[in-house]
């Protein structure tokens, strides 16, 4: 059975820069894979990449053993790959209930009227816990509902890899364990997940694996603990001393 | 509100514009009642790619002047009947539409809008330079009396229903898209084009059928008007003015919503017609006060502004603003 | 040949002048995002100072050229201040339609005060030329050149070495980040404005001695100004001056060879290619996406 999602050499420069350099990794089915580094080191880019919102330099994107590389984003949503946008991209002028229905009547199960998918849109918007809030404003929602908003359209996509960028931002500690619980449900259903984020405690008890990102390519993969005790991370992250202290502190 | 009221409205309004030429209106009113309905046409057209998918099309115009001589140049060399030739506007403003999106749909905001220019001005200047088709710049004339004639001339009644009917078309059109998967996708691309993509919607293929659909209905308006004018000229059919005109009305009468653009064609072609009529000297200039107060106060267009004060009772005067000052 | 070579120098000398009615337009858009669709008006209102006080005063037209360059910096400072600055986080339409409507009334304005005829403003020496064997070079056009040239000089110092020039490169690259910084954004809008009204006026001031002019011609120095703005990159002075001489020399070389409607039919042809295929313009940079708003 081919993985969920491969990357095969990715990379996507921007006039002198590479902003992805050379990405190759693999998602098996209902793995979630987490994906850190610093700002600036490529991770929403990575994620342009894969769902067609940006066109690589070289390298190619597989979905379930298709090369979708250099397809239109639309095709790719509807082979059920479905994102949420770092600086969350409600549509302004429809309600809430409006938002999500969007994702039911283009995405891959399409609906076949506007009202039946508006209809179909609660399931989503109760997955999420935002059904009180169906008829109201994208503009009058909290960080924390906004950021439900951008799940809910992509649950209502019906997807089989979902891509989270930086989903937590922003939110309060509390907000948080209600999230990592939807994450681990989606899980559970066989949802293949790559989850970009910068909240530590979140990422590692949600990934499988993680990958290390540091100026576009691959610091370091594998095993969370184990990644996170690697020299080179912790260096890319607090600096050269701290990863000598650590050092220090393993021989010692 | 009950459901039926806007359409028994709607259907009232209709058999009264019907009735009117025969017993109500006079041939200055009526005349003046077609180019409403023609303006009806034009926002709506608009309406569809500039209010609802959100691209500011500011060379609309060039499909009028395209269907006005397809049907003008059609009649003159071939001797068509005027019936004949609709289709083929038709066509014409169709299949322009479709090449000329492809490329230019590409572009946002500013660089669309300009473009859009750039190729109504060019066609308009492409069209003087082919004197032996299309008479250039001392215009064609439609054989539309006398020995040539294939058919009776319509005559101001006939020219108001052929309108009449245009702007009922347009109006359902408008109506059908707004209701339909169609038009969500339309307003998705219009909100957010990256979210809109990324939700499985084909931004492509949905912003070149609104303009296929604009360019549709604004030929057939111009190949009636062709027909109506009987002698056309590039400079008045291809007219900038034309465009501001309907850019004006569907923004001021609510851009993206179903009957904004028709109260806006209305309210601004008869205050247009008054001034021109009270103010002569001063008429534009009153014209041009009027659309920078109104883009101030009203931006987001009467209906919108109607709907906010009704379900959200508020009063969002000088919306623009207040949301969009510096 | 002669006729070649002569109509190589109107296209250059009739450029240059047409780079100055369009760098100010260019500066605008490109560091407001602001297309003015009354640019061409602020030029003819510049002619039409100059000519008035030519007329009334006497006053030679360069002096006049100051008076209106002062008059419209500071007509230009109050409409943006007062009036743009309201919208200009709109949808473009909104803009596009204000500028619309402002054209409307100062063009109708000037026919209300001046009428429709058409203008022009005498000078002595303007229709003498230089004579190179026989291709002649007037030294209206001339002086018109030199000017043209002189200002974009002036304007790239003017924006690397001031102040305020500094404050409004940034603030076009980034106005959050200039508001951040302590700039006062709508000031600097204002005075972008100014300025770029200043130059029209200038320009309008000193094509009036050399061509004629009525109100009706504001719409074709705005649209020569897409024209321009678009070749040579937004916001990009050497662009502009490039852009104005481009144009300038194929106009007038079309002028000779094709009939002058044709001629702009090939310049809006140029205009939407260069749109689809590099919108950056001929000259400027690629034009980079980020470009952060708020």
């Amino acid at each position: 059975m081919s993985p969920v999602l491969e990357t095969r050499g990715l990379t996507r420069r921007f006039g002198g820069v590479a902003a992805v350099s050379d990405l190759s990794f693999s998602l098996e089915e209902g793995s979630v894979l987490g994906v850190i580094g610093p700002n600036g080191a490529g991770k929403s880019t990575l994620i342009n990449l894969i769902t067609g919102h940006v066109k690589p330099s070289e390298g190619s994107v597989l979905v379930d053993g298709q090369d979708v590389t250099g397809e239109r984003p639309w095709t790719i949503a509807r082979s059920r790959v479905a994102r949420t946008f770092q600086v969350v991209k409600p549509f302004r002028d429809l309600s809430v209930r409006e938002n999500v229905a969007i994702g039911g009547m283009f995405g891959p199960e399409r609906a076949s009227s506007a009202r039946k998918a508006i209809a179909q849109a609660d399931d989503a918007l109760e997955r999420v816990d935002l059904l009180e809030k169906a008829d109201a404003s994208p503009g009058d929602l909290s960080v924390a509902d906004a950021r439900r908003l951008e799940l809910a359209k992509a649950l209502s996509m019906q997807p089989r890899l979902l891509l989270l960028d930086e989903v937590m931002a922003g939110l309060r500690p509390g907000e948080i364990q209600p999230a990592l619980d939807l994450i681990a449900s989606l899980k559970e259903e066989g949802v293949t997940i790559l989850v970009v984020e910068h909240v530590m405690k979140a990422i590692m008890a949600v990934s499988d694996s993680l990958l290390v990102m540091h100026e576009g390519a691959e610091l370091a993969r594998g095993d969370p603990e184990t990644v996170m005790r690697d020299e080179r991370v912790i260096e890319a992250y607090l600096g050269q001393r701290y990863a000598e202290r650590a050092r220090k502190d393993r021989e010692g | 509100m009950r459901a039926w009221l806007p359409w028994a409205a709607a259907a009232l309004g209709l058999v009264l514009l019907a009735l009117g030429p025969t017993y109500v209106l006079y041939d200055a009113e009526q005349r003046t009642l077609g180019s409403v309905f023609m303006f009806v046409v034009l926002a709506q057209g608009w309406n569809l790619i500039g209010g609802f998918a959100g691209y500011p099309s500011f060379g609309n115009v060039v499909f009028f002047g395209l269907g006005g001589y397809t049907t003008a140049v059609l009649m003159v060399k071939t001797g068509a009947s005027f019936f004949v030739t609709v289709p083929a506007a038709a066509a014409v403003g169709l299949g322009f539409a479709v090449l000329m999106g492809i490329p230019i749909l590409r572009l946002r905001g500013h660089y669309f809008a300009i473009a859009t220019l750039g190729v109504a001005e060019g066609m308009r200047e492409g069209v003087i330079n082919l004197p032996g088709l299309t008479g250039g710049n001392k215009g064609t004339t439609i054989p539309a009396v006398g020995e040539k004639a294939t058919a009776s001339y319509p005559g101001n009644t006939g020219f108001y229903f052929y309108f009449l009917i245009l702007a009922v078309i347009a109006m359902l059109v408008v109506w059908g898209v707004a209701r339909s998967r169609f038009g969500y996708a339309l307003r998705a691309i219009s909100q957010d084009e990256d979210a809109a993509a990324a939700a499985g919607i084909n931004t492509t293929r949905a912003k070149i059928a609104a303009f296929a659909l604009a360019g549709l209905l604004t030929s057939v308006a111009g190949a009636i008007y062709a027909y109506q004018q009987v002698t056309i000229y590039p400079d008045r059919l291809f007219s900038v003015d034309i465009t501001v005109l309907m850019v004006v009305m569907a923004v001021l009468g609510g851009a993206g919503t179903v009957i904004g653009p028709m109260i806006g064609a209305v309210s601004l072609q008869y205050l247009s017609e008054w001034l021109r009529d009270n103010l002569t000297d001063y008429h534009t200039f009153v014209f041009g006060a009027i659309i920078v107060a109104a883009v101030l106060i009203l931006p987001m267009g009467v209906v919108n502004f109607a709907l906010d004060a009704w379900k959200r009772r508020r009063i969002a005067l000088f919306q623009a603003v207040r949301a969009y000052r510096l | 040949m002669t006729q070649f070579l002569q109509a190589t120098v109107y296209g250059l000398l009739e450029g240059g002048l047409l780079a100055l009615v369009a760098i100010g337009f260019s500066l605008v858009w490109g560091v407001m995002n602001i297309v003015n669709l009354a640019h061409g008006a602020f030029v003819v209102v510049g002619a039409y100072i100059a000519w008035k006080l030519n007329e009334t005063a006497g006053l030679d037209p360069y002096l006049g050229m100051l008076a209106a360059a002062a008059g419209l910096f500071a007509a230009g400072y109050v409409v943006q201040r007062c009036l743009i600055n309201l919208v200009v986080n709109a949808p473009i339409w909104m803009t596009l339609l204000l500028t619309f409507g402002l054209n409307l009334l100062i063009v109708n304005g000037l026919i209300l005060a001046f009428t429709a005829d058409f203008r022009a403003i005498h000078t002595g020496w303007a229709s003498d030329s230089l004579a190179f064997g026989e291709v002649r070079v007037p030294y209206g056009r001339l002086a018109g050149f030199a000017l043209a040239t002189a200002v974009t000089v002036g304007l790239v110092l003017f924006m690397a070495r001031t102040r305020i020039g500094l404050a409004i490169r940034s603030t076009g690259m980034d106005r959050a980040a200039a508001r951040l910084m302590g700039m006062n954004v709508r000031h600097v809008y204002a005075f972008t404005f100014g300025l770029a009204a200043a130059l029209a006026g200038t320009a309008g001031a000193m094509l009036g001695t050399i061509n004629t002019f009525s109100p009706a011609s504001a719409a074709g120095y705005t649209l020569q100004s897409f024209v321009i703005a678009v070749l040579g990159g937004l916001g990009n002075m050497w662009g502009a001056l490039a852009g104005g001489v481009l144009l300038g020399l194929v106009q007038s070389w079309g002028g000779q060879y094709l009939s002058g409607t044709l001629v702009n039919a090939i310049a809006f042809g140029v205009l939407v290619l260069v749109l689809i295929v590099r919108p950056s313009g001929l000259i400027g940079r690629p034009y980079y996406e980020a470009r952060a708003e708020a």
